[in-house]
């Protein structure tokens, strides 16, 4: 059997809980051959393949719901202090270059600081790098140099899941 | 509707001399669409002189049961002033569509009838066009001012209400002006001004009478500029209007959404992550997980250990046995292979305690060693080491 060009490093990439952007070559060899990469983990290790015009990514059974919780915390306090700082926090999360200055300032500064103090992986400056650093093993970040990075595509799944969390409240009318 | 009996410039210096108590009616209507009787004494009474009385001599205000409002033509004037229009729904600028169309239609049939009932036509075409268009700019003008505002947030609205007052504007005012202003509907109010202009342009050129040709041409002018105009405002609505509004309505519902998620955020359920299986050595990220995986323990309570009494028994060698042996044996050719010998007789293993204790048997006094430097070494294996040792002679010192 022939198998993608790539595909051992498309495998290897997505076994490893990265989210495979449109500008890495290997989407394309994801999305050409999206029926193959959807039926072949899902008979080969029973996991979910996702795939946007912005990101692939892996979904399993079992989930690193602790890292997603975190994550989402990450995010929800971020565009809530952005927001409160007066900026367009959707912009400033897609096109921005960021530092762990201006990180440290909005943590610091935040009003769920109470939150963030019990959360290990968002509580201190050395943690919150850690963190940072787990997010661009993820590919939601994308490092430049050791101190500056943007946020890329994949962090959209965080922002969708508030929209739609937002939208189910409201239609429940909680 | 009774006369005015006061004097224009009288109640022009009445409105200038009272405008801050009319401005606060007018904001009283413009916020409840009416003004209480228990409102109008309150505002009344914070200025020096009570001029009820002359707010209604003047046809400035009109009694709707107990209740007030301000008339029409001066609440118009005020807000024209002040530039603070109420959006008006879409539906009611609409009703031009239908006024224009009808004396389009009537102009077209009478367009050889009597000829003042012509003029009087155009006119009343040109000024509801105005009319309409003046009630575009209004709304847009409104809509822009209240969505800037509601950007900035200065009233500290809650984002829920954000989400419903964007998606209100949305609905029942760009939407419809859109529609009211696409041209490529053959039933908005800009194609059928499209379609008027058409008509009046001809007219304007093959009319022969002087007078009808020289309104059409002022209506025809008019027009060109209303095109303009509503160009610039259907640009406005779409380019700046719509995205403005659709973004503070998607800003505040993610917005929501995370206020409501970090109020509980270890309940919610979280988008699925996926969860690696496999660390490999090799791995980049190898470091950092070792990192992370090291970092757990950091924080645990230090574990001591007693120290365990040794059950082992202790090998104590018996010198004198063996001094009293190896005396008895004298000469020996091979002292290192004897004492091989000997341990392994005794022990039947040979270790390295055992066998350097019985190596020490050489120092005893009354001794004399040989060795021969020509011979070959003799290995010896111990337990858990090999030994290379040369050949070494003893014997009793002096004469036996």
């Amino acid at each position: 059997m022939e198998y993608p060009k790539g595909h051992k490093h498309v495998v290897k990439e997505l076994l490893d809980g990265k989210f495979v952007l449109p500008s890495e070559p290997l989407y394309q060899v994801v999305r050409e051959n999206d029926e193959f990469y959807t039926q072949f983990f899902k008979a080969s290790f029973d996991y979910e393949l996702r795939t946007s015009a912005e990101y692939c990514f892996l979904i399993s059974g079992e989930s690193n719901e602790m890292l997603s919780r975190d994550i989402c915390i990450f995010f929800g306090v971020l565009c809530y202090e952005l927001d409160r700082d007066g900026r367009n926090f959707l912009d400033e999360i897609q096109f921005s270059e960021w530092d762990h200055e201006r990180l440290d300032r909005y943590f610091e500064n935040s009003t769920y600081a109470e939150l963030i103090n019990s959360n290990k992986q968002l509580r201190d400056k050395d943690s919150r790098r850690t963190f940072v650093n787990s997010l661009s093993r993820r590919n939601i970040v994308e490092k430049h140099a050791e101190d500056k990075w943007t946020f890329t595509a994949a962090h959209k799944v965080f922002i969708d899941f508030a929209s739609e969390l937002a939208k189910n409240r409201i239609r429940e009318g909680v | 509707m009774s006369q005015l009996k006061a004097e224009p410039r009288t109640i022009l210096y009445f409105i200038w001399n009272h405008f801050d108590l009319l401005n606060e009616l007018f904001v009283e209507q413009m916020e409840k669409g009416y003004i209480r009787d228990t409102s109008l004494r309150n505002i009344v009474s914070k200025y020096e002189f009570d001029v009820r009385d002359k707010l209604s001599e003047y046809k400035i205000l009109r009694s709707i049961n107990d209740d007030f409002e301000i008339r029409p033509v001066i609440f118009q004037l005020i807000e024209f002033v002040q530039n603070e229009f109420k959006p008006v729904l879409p539906e009611t600028i609409e009703k031009y569509g239908f006024s224009i169309l009808s004396l389009f239609r009537k102009i077209k049939e009478g367009i050889n009838g009597d000829k003042e009932i012509l003029i009087k036509r155009i006119e009343d075409l040109l000024s509801e066009v105005r009319l309409f268009v003046d009630s575009i700019e209004k709304n847009t003008t409104k809509l822009l001012s209240e969505t800037r505002a509601l950007k900035s947030n200065l009233e500290k609205i809650d984002y829920r209400e954000k989400v419903h007052r964007a998606s209100g504007w949305i609905e029942h005012y760009i939407i419809p002006l859109n529609e009211i202003l696409d041209v490529n509907q053959t039933t908005s109010v800009t194609n059928q001004l499209h379609e008027v202009a058409y008509y009046v342009n001809i007219k304007r050129l093959d009319t022969t009478d002087e007078l009808i040709r020289g309104q059409f041409e002022k209506l025809y002018s008019f027009l060109v500029q209303t095109n303009d105009d509503l160009i610039r405002q259907s640009k406005l609505l779409t380019n700046e209007l719509l995205p403005l509004i659709e973004r503070i309505k998607t800003e505040s519902v993610i917005l929501t959404g995370w206020i409501e998620f970090l109020k509980k955020p270890y309940t919610a359920r979280v988008p699925k992550v996926f969860k690696t299986t496999m660390e490999r050595a090799y791995n980049r990220s190898f470091y950092l997980n070792a990192k992370e995986y090291v970092e757990q323990f950091m924080d645990d309570e230090p574990v001591y250990f007693s120290d365990e009494p040794s059950f082992q028994e202790k090998w104590i060698f018996n010198r004198e046995l063996y001094r009293v042996r190896m005396e008895s044996q004298l000469p020996i050719d091979d002292f290192f292979g004897w004492c091989q010998n000997t341990v392994k007789k005794d022990f039947h293993l040979i270790d390295q305690e055992k066998f350097f204790s019985m190596v020490t048997l050489i120092f005893e006094d009354d001794l004399i060693m040989e060795a021969d430097e020509k011979a070959e070494y003799t290995t010896i294996k111990a337990s858990d080491v090999i030994m290379k040792v040369p050949k070494v002679k003893i014997d009793r010192h002096g004469i036996s």
